[in-house]
Formats: C-alpha cells, structure tokens, sequence
C-alpha cells in the first residue's frame, strides 16, 4: 500500500518566506545608491511533434515553455545580487507531460560575495555543490575561508526534491558542513558531512560522510580524489580517483579510477528506477577511464575516451566503451563542425551498440545554421529494429542585438517511433544594462 | 542512535574553532561575481587572458580550459566551490542538466548548439535501456531525485 504518488517539493512550504525576505532585503539598501546591474534573459520554445507509434496510432503535441532568469547584481552599490530563474510549460495540444500545465522555481536566491577571501552567503532556493552536497536546497549557505587556508562552508534548510517513488516524499530537512584546506595553486583537501531527515529506503535518514582532495603534484600533473560514505546504510556511496596533466593549452589527459555501490549510492532515490526490481540493490561498478584531448593543429580537436566497466553481479554484465571525435573550429570561433563515434562491448550482446555522428554550423553575419546528424546500431533488435536515425536541422536569426529567433526540424526513426517529426520555434530575449559574461 | 552523534558534534568543534580562532577573513581577492568582459563564443579558454592561479578557485586557469576532459570531470571541481563557475555561468546554465521538474532534453533546448556536449541526443528512451543497465550511476546524479513521470511508466 504506497502512498500516492507526489510531485510536490519538500521545500514549498518554506520558499514563500525565503521569497520574501530576499525581495525585502535589497530595500534596505536602496536608499545607498541606486546603482544595480540587472539582466533579464527570456527563452521561449514552441514545440510541435507529431508521433507515429508502432501500432499506427498518430499523436500530436505543442507544448510551449517559457524559461525566465533575472539577474541584479552590484545591489545598492554593495557587493549583494538577486539570482532568479524558472520555467512553465502549457500545452496547446494533447497533454505532453503529467497535466496540461508544468513549471518549476529553479532559483530564487540573495547573494552577498565578500571582495576578499571569497567569503560568501546565499539565501533563497539554489543549487548547491559543496563536498558531499549536490542538491536544490530552500536554505542558507555560507563559507569562509581565513588567512591560514583553512575555511568552512555550511548549509541547511528544506531539501526541494521531487518523488514519483511510492512510499517516499523525501526529505523533511538537510543541513551539513564542509571543512576544507587550501593552498593556492598546490592543494585543497577537504572533509564534508550531510544529513537529510526522512524516510528514505529501509526508513532511514541520509547521512553521508565526504572526503575530497586536488592536489598538484608537480608541473601540470594534478591528482584528484572524492570519496562519500552513507552512514545510513553504512556502505561505501562513491569514489572517484584521477590524475590529469594539463601541460599548457595543447593536450589535456586524464585517467582515473570510479566505484559506487547501489546500495550506498541509490539509498535515498526517489526514482523507482533506481531500487528493486528496477536494479539489484547489491550489486557494485568499478571503472577504469581514459581521456585525452589533444588540439593538434590550431583549430582542430582529437577527442578520445575509453572505459571498462565491471559488475561485481553478472547479470548486467560488464563492458568496455570506447569514443573517437575530431572536431573543427573556424569562423572566429562562432561555428564547429564534429564527426565522432562510440563503441560499446558487452558481455551480453544486448548491451552492444555502435553510434556515429556528424555536426556543423553555419554563421554568416545574422544568420545561423546547423546540421546534426546521428545513427545507434544495435547489437541485438529492440522492439524489432536494429537502429536509430535522427538528424536535426535549425536556423536562426539576429533580429535585434538583444534578440534571436531561430528554429528546429527534427526528424527520427527509432524502436519507438516508426516516423517522429519535430518542429522547435526558439525565440531568445537577453536585456542587460552592463557588459560581461554570464552564459 | 546516540553512537551517531559523534560526526556533528566533531564538525560543530571545527566549525567553531575556525570561526573564532581565524576570524579574519583570507586577504586574497574574491573572484568577482561577474567576469569583466564579454565571454567569447564557443568553449572557453581561459588560458587566453589569465596565466596564473584563480583567486576563486585557487586552481591553475588551466584547469578550466573547457576541453572535453575538464567537462567530463567538472563535477570534481565544483564540489571545492562554485564561485569561480558562477562568475561566469548563471544559475540557469548548471540547472539545464541538474534540475528538479526538466522536460526538455538539453539538446532539444539546444538545438541550434550542436557542438554543446549535451546528454541524450537522439531517440534516448531507447539507448537509455543500455546505458542505464551497465552504468546506472551516471543516470543517477541528474534523475536520482528528477520527478520525470516517463520514467514511471515503466519503472514502478
């Protein structure tokens, strides 16, 4: 007997307040200046697709988002920002999601950077990364760091998570603490705690312990760590170990070693596919990966990765991929054109698959276009069909210095979908009152 | 469950004794909120301007050289702070993969983008079956909280 299934976040009840407190905090120092630099970027997408299933059955779709940020920094003349972003999506046609209607408060923060020490403090709803923490909070954040190196950041407040696991809403409440040691330019090592209050598998709360390092061993070899222990179950969660070199702006190499356990990993999911039967709880990967990136001739990339994949269980089986692209940059850097492909190899020819594909960009003057083309073949047949096609076709154009319209024609061939055509009307709006970079 | 109080209480004593044993603050500038200049188009190479060591990150500019490896492991380098990101990169920019309620792919958002290294381009329902049996832990990180009702129509 779960509990139905919820879409609601965990946090909604605290971010009203957060809301509020934000917009009232730059009012008290609006008598000290007037100056603020504000930004607003708007984003609309009208989609339209229609799609032809295996059993000749024709849907039509037009779903339209909109996604809005707005940005004021420099509040007051003081070093204070107000960061904001978020979408909704209605549909103008049969219902493309859950309902007819969708959106979400992806950030709603005040922010105040010190000028020394990067000293820093966040209040609102943001996304946060700090040691063991990579999550969407209605909280506080703050961190510091003194002369001696040493610093501390801190966080806590109301998790905004969405569940569709029956039984599970999760959590009630999140807070923790990173300890950290830098040195500049040689290393920082770090030492982090979380924990989220709730129900999570085996009723238990998430409590994890986090390590993490980068360390510059000497030249432009660099090693990195980062290693989280679930305390709630206890089992190892993850680690990821690497060395890099990164001698000057030519090649950049990396390797390294991975490993999580389900377990430990997926303990606080709220996505059935992450528990039983979706996955055996006990199983564990191990990998071994290999990248470099080598620009050989000014403008022109080689790109390879390769990785092996172990399953302590033999059911999923294990795996080597492998990844080969070139790249090409021209045009003073507005246009890339790209041909790469992938291998995978399995133990189980069912996870056997090949994928090439081919890209450019076009960018005369005010005009855009690009071409992206993409095939998957298929070890063993998946609904009875061996491959995949699709190729994506756009063009745009600079109407204003502020405004860009530009659209999408998508066509597909798949398992899914017999015929899948796609249409994209993107209409960007970006206004500032400064220059700089913010993408 | 008082045999797990020890780790709070521990962090609690650090915390404290950082900030009232060091409470002046690192006299090294902060990076600012905002790069300066207008950002180039396509990845971005700091090496271009900068040779020395972020005063955000405290890491050589090198690191940051947005080369196919650097975005593989970014995730490494935000984990040790997000102010060096930030200064260039909106919220928005981290949310197009790492969000709560997304529908739209990042390549469907970022169509006109195809050098982007954007995940799941293509029919990705199909390949998802794969990926998602021999490495489900790179999944896991964007849609181990994701409410994505897809996913439930199978996966119950």
């Amino acid at each position: 007997m779960g509990r139905s299934t919820t879409v609601v976040p965990s946090g909604k009840r605290l971010l009203p307040a957060i809301v509020a407190v934000s917009l009232l905090l730059p009012l008290l120092f609006a008598g000290a200046a007037p100056a603020a630099d504000l930004s607003l970027s708007s984003k609309t997408y009208g989609l339209l697709y229609q799609r032809e299933l295996a059993g000749g059955q024709k849907d039509r779709y037009a779903p339209l988002y909109e996604y809005l940020s707005a940005d004021a920094t420099n509040l007051g003349g003081m070093p204070l920002s107000l960061h904001s972003y978020g979408w909704g999506r209605v549909d103008l046609d049969k219902d493309s999601g859950s309902g007819s209607t969708s959106g979400e408060v992806g950030s709603f923060y005040m922010e105040y950077l010190h000028p020394q020490g990067n000293a820093q403090a966040k209040l609102g709803r943001f996304f946060l990364t700090e040691g063991a923490a990579m999550e969407m909070l209605d909280g506080a954040f703050a961190k510091v760091t003194t002369p001696l190196g040493l610093g501390v950041a801190v966080y806590g407040g109301a998790p905004v998570e969405y569940s569709i696991l029956n039984g599970t809403s999760g959590g009630s409440a999140l807070y923790g603490t990173r300890v950290f040691f830098v040195k500049a330019g040689f290393a920082e090592i770090g030492a982090s705690y979380l924990k989220e209050n709730g129900t999570f598998q085996e009723g238990k709360d998430r409590e994890l312990v986090g390590g993490d390092l980068w360390l510059r061993v000497g030249g432009p070899v660099e090693l990195t760590g980062q290693a989280t222990y679930n305390r709630s179950v206890s089992e190892m969660a993850s680690q990821r170990y690497a060395v890099r070199i990164v001698p000057g702006s030519t090649y950049d190499i990396s390797a390294g070693y991975e490993s999580y356990t389900y377990k430990g990993l997926f303990q606080s999911t709220l996505n059935p596919a992450f528990v039983s039967p979706s996955v055996d709880n006990n199983d564990k990967v191990q990998t071994i990966f290999g990248i470099l990136d080598w620009a050989f001739v000014p403008g022109w990339t080689l790109e390879v990765a390769g990785k092996n994949i172990r399953h302590d269980k033999s059911d999923p089986g294990d795996a080597n991929r492998g990844e080969v692209g070139v790249r090409y940059t021209y045009n003073d850097k507005k246009d890339v054109a790209g041909l790469s492909a992938a291998f995978v190899s399995a133990d189980k020819s069912v996870n056997e698959y090949q994928e090439y594909r081919g890209f450019a960009s076009y960018s005369p003057s005010k005009l855009r276009v690009t071409l992206d083309a993409l095939t998957q073949r298929y070890k063993e047949e998946i609904n009875g069909k061996n491959n995949q096609y699709q190729v994506v076709a756009t063009a745009g154009y600079q109407v204003l210095a502020a405004l860009n319209l530009s659209g999408n024609l998508t066509y597909t061939q798949s398992p899914n979908y017999d015929k899948d055509y796609a249409g994209l009307i993107r209409a960007t709006l970006e206004l500032g009152t400064t220059t700089g970079g913010k993408k | 469950m008082t045999r797990r109080m020890p780790f709070p209480a521990v962090f609690g004593a650090v915390l404290i004794a950082l900030l009232f044993g060091c409470s002046a603050v690192s006299q090294s500038p902060s990076v600012p909120p905002k790069h300066p200049e207008d950002l180039p188009a396509g990845r971005v190479n700091c090496l271009e301007c900068h040779e020395n060591v972020s005063t955000g990150a405290m890491k050589p500019y090198a690191n940051f050289r947005h080369t196919g490896v650097f975005i593989k492991s970014h995730g490494t380098y935000a984990r040790q702070g997000q102010n060096l990101c930030s200064s260039c990169h909106k919220p928005e920019f981290c949310q197009t993969c790492h969000a709560g309620k997304e529908e739209l792919k990042p390549n469907t958002k970022m169509g006109d983008r195809p050098d982007r290294m954007a995940p799941h381009r293509g029919d990705y329902l199909v390949t998802h079956q794969i990926d998602g049996r021999l490495d489900p832990g790179s999944c896991y990180r964007c849609h181990g909280n994701k409410s994505d009702m897809r996913c439930k129509q199978c996966h119950r």
